[in-house]
C-alpha cells in the first residue's frame, strides 16, 4: 500500500512540480515575456477567465458538434463497407485499389478542398472527421472480420445460418473487441482533424480561437486552448472507448 | 469469409483465371468504375450541382498534375521532405534517448512516464499555433512539430521495448558473466531498437500529417505552401493534384520502410493493408 501510494501518487506528483518549478524558474530566470513563455500562473488564470466566456463554450460546441456528426457518419459508413469488404471476395477485390490509394492521401491533406467546395460551415469539416473516420473503420473492421476464427464460421453454416446470418451474428460480434479499439483510435483522428480543418478555414470553434490567439500573440490563451483540445481529446476517445466496449465486448 | 473463397474457388468454370489474375482484373474494374463515376459526376455537377460545382474531370486533373510535376513539384517536394526527415530522426532519436532512460531506471520512469502519458493526448497537430509563435513561419518550426509527433509515438514504443527484454536473456546474460555496459550494449539496446523502429514506421504517418498541417498553416514552402496558394486562386484541378502527390509521398514512404522493416526484423513485420 505504501508502495503504492509512493510510485503511483508521490512520485507523480514530483514529476509535475519539477515541469512546473522548471517552467517557472525559465521564465522567471530569463524574464521571457508572456508572448515567448507566460508562467504557468497565468495560464492557469488565462483558463480560468476563458471558462467563464461564452465564445469559449460557443467555440467548444461547435467544435464538438462537428465531431460527434462527422464521426457518426464516418463509423457506421466505415463499419458497412468494411463487413463488404471482409465478407464478399468480388466486393473486397474490386475497391482494394482505391481504398488503398485514398487511403494514403491524410485527411489533413482534403482541408483546403472542403473549403473550396464547402466554405467555411460546419458541412466541410463533417465531411472531413467523416473521411478520416471512415478509413480507420474500413481497414480494421475489414482485417477483423479476415481474422475471425474460421471454427465459428463452420458452426454458424453448421447451424444453418446464411451468408447475412453469418456476417451480422457470428462475424461482426467476434470482431467487436477489434471494433472497440479502432472507433477508440479513429475518435482521436477524428477529434484532430476538426482542430486542424478549423486552423484553415472556420468561422468557429476551437482551432479557430487558437490560430486567432497566435496572430495576436496572446500565447497564454494558446496554451490554454491546447490544453482544453488535449483534455477534450482524451476524454472523448476514453469516452467512446468505454462505451464501445461496453456495448460490443462486455455483452 | 474463408467459406465464402472457398466456395467461388469451388466452381467449375471453363478457363480457370489463377487468383492473381481475378485479383488483377477485379481491382483495374474498380478503379475505372471509380474513375467513370468521378467523370459522370463532374459532368453532371458542372451543369449546377450544388455545393460541389467545382469538380474537375480526372483527365483534368491529370493535366495538372503532368504539369506540376515537369514545374515545381520536385523543389516543393525537396523542401517537404527535407522537413519531414530531419523532424523524424529528431524525434526517433530523443525517444530512443528518453525512452531508454525511463524505461530502464525505475524511479525516472514513475516521475516523468505520467507527464509524457498527460502531454501525448495533445497531438502535434495542436502545436502549431504554440509553435509559430515560438519558432516563426521558417523550416525550426515545422521540424519542431514532426519531431514532437513522431516523439510522441516512438516513446511508447522505446519504453516498451527496453522493458521488455526476455527474463531468460537476462539471466543468460549475467550467467556469462557480462558486465553492466555488455548488457546494454548487447542485449538492452538492441531489444529496444527493434521496437523503436517498428515505432518509427508507425509514427510515419503522424509525422507527415503534422508536416501538411505545418505548411498549411505556416505556408512559406513545400507541398502544403504549394497547397494553400492554389486553393486561395481556386484552382480546383491544380488542388486535387497536389493531394495526389501527397498520397503518392506518403504511399512510397511507407512501402520503402515496410521493406526494410521486413529485412531488419522479419519476425515483428505486420503489414497494414487491406488485402492480404
Amino acid at each position: 500500500m505504501i508502495g503504492f501510494v509512493r510510485n503511483r501518487v508521490l512520485l507523480p506528483v514530483v514529476g509535475v512540480l519539477t515541469v512546473l518549478a522548471v517552467w517557472e524558474a525559465t521564465v522567471v530566470f530569463y524574464r521571457l515575456p508572456p508572448i515567448v513563455l507566460p508562467s504557468p500562473w497565468a495560464v492557469a488564470a488565462t483558463l480560468a477567465d476563458l471558462v467563464g466566456t461564452y465564445a469559449f463554450w460557443r467555440d467548444v460546441a461547435v467544435s464538438l458538434y462537428e465531431f460527434v456528426a462527422g464521426y457518426a457518419i464516418g463509423v457506421v459508413l466505415g463499419v458497412a463497407v468494411g463487413l463488404l469488404i471482409g465478407e464478399w471476395r468480388v466486393f473486397r477485390l474490386t475497391v482494394t485499389p482505391v481504398v488503398e490509394s485514398l487511403r494514403f492521401i491524410v485527411p489533413f491533406a482534403w482541408i483546403p478542398l472542403t473549403i473550396l467546395w464547402f466554405g467555411t460551415s460546419f458541412t466541410g469539416k463533417i465531411v472531413l472527421v467523416a473521411y478520416a473516420v471512415f478509413f480507420v473503420m474500413v481497414v480494421s473492421t475489414a482485417r477483423a472480420i479476415a481474422h475471425v476464427e474460421p471454427t465459428l464460421t463452420r458452426v454458424g453454416t453448421m447451424l444453418g445460418m446464411g451468408p447475412w446470418q453469418l456476417a451480422l451474428r457470428v462475424h461482426l460480434r467476434a470482431a467487436a473487441p477489434t471494433l472497440a479499439s479502432a472507433a477508440r483510435a479513429a475518435a482521436a483522428i477524428g477529434w484532430i482533424a476538426v482542430v486542424a480543418a478549423e486552423y484553415i478555414g472556420a468561422s468557429a470553434g476551437l482551432g479557430l480561437m487558437i490560430t486567432n490567439a497566435a496572430t495576436s500573440l496572446a500565447t497564454p490563451v494558446v496554451i490554454a486552448g491546447m490544453i482544453v483540445i488535449g483534455l477534450i481529446g482524451a476524454g472523448v476517445s476514453a469516452l467512446i472507448g468505454w462505451l464501445a466496449r461496453r456495448q460490443l465486448v462486455d455483452r | 469469409m474463408v467459406a465464402v473463397a472457398e466456395a467461388t474457388a469451388a466452381t467449375p468454370r471453363a478457363p480457370r483465371l489463377g487468383p492473381h489474375a481475378t485479383a488483377w482484373i477485379l481491382g483495374s474494374l474498380g478503379a475505372l468504375l471509380a474513375l467513370a463515376a468521378w467523370t459522370l459526376l463532374s459532368q453532371w455537377l458542372a451543369t449546377g450541382g450544388g455545393v460541389i460545382n467545382r469538380l474537375p474531370p480526372p483527365a483534368k486533373v491529370a493535366r495538372e498534375l503532368v504539369q506540376y510535376a515537369a514545374g515545381d513539384l520536385g523543389r516543393d517536394l525537396a523542401f517537404s521532405l527535407r522537413v519531414f526527415v530531419i523532424g523524424w530522426l529528431v524525434g526517433a532519436a530523443s525517444a530512443t534517448v528518453c525512452g531508454l532512460l525511463l524505461g530502464r531506471v525505475a524511479w525516472a520512469g514513475r516521475i516523468f512516464l505520467p507527464i509524457v502519458e498527460a502531454i501525448r493526448p495533445v497531438s502535434s497537430i495542436a502545436w502549431v499555433p504554440l509553435s509559430v509563435v515560438w519558432f516563426g513561419f521558417g523550416l525550426t518550426s515545422k521540424i519542431f512539430l514532426v519531431a514532437l509527433a513522431v516523439f510522441l509515438v516512438v516513446i511508447v514504443y522505446a519504453v516498451d521495448g527496453s522493458r521488455r527484454i526476455p527474463a531468460d536473456l537476462a539471466r543468460t546474460a549475467t550467467m556469462l558473466g557480462m558486465n553492466g555496459w555488455q548488457r546494454f550494449r548487447s542485449l538492452i539496446l538492441p531489444g529496444t531498437l527493434t521496437e523503436v523502429l517498428i515505432g518509427s514506421r508507425v509514427a510515419l504517418m503522424a509525422g507527415w500529417g503534422t508536416v501538411i498541417v505545418a505548411e498549411l498553416v505556416a505556408a512559406d514552402s513545400g507541398l502544403g505552401a504549394h497547397l494553400i496558394a492554389v486553393q486561395q486562386s481556386y484552382d480546383v484541378p491544380d488542388v486535387m493534384a497536389t493531394m495526389a502527390c501527397f498520397g503518392v509521398a506518403g504511399l512510397l514512404m511507407n512501402a520503402l520502410f515496410s521493406a526494410l522493416e521486413r529485412r531488419l526484423v522479419p519476425w515483428r513485420h505486420d503489414s497494414g493493408d487491406v488485402a492480404q
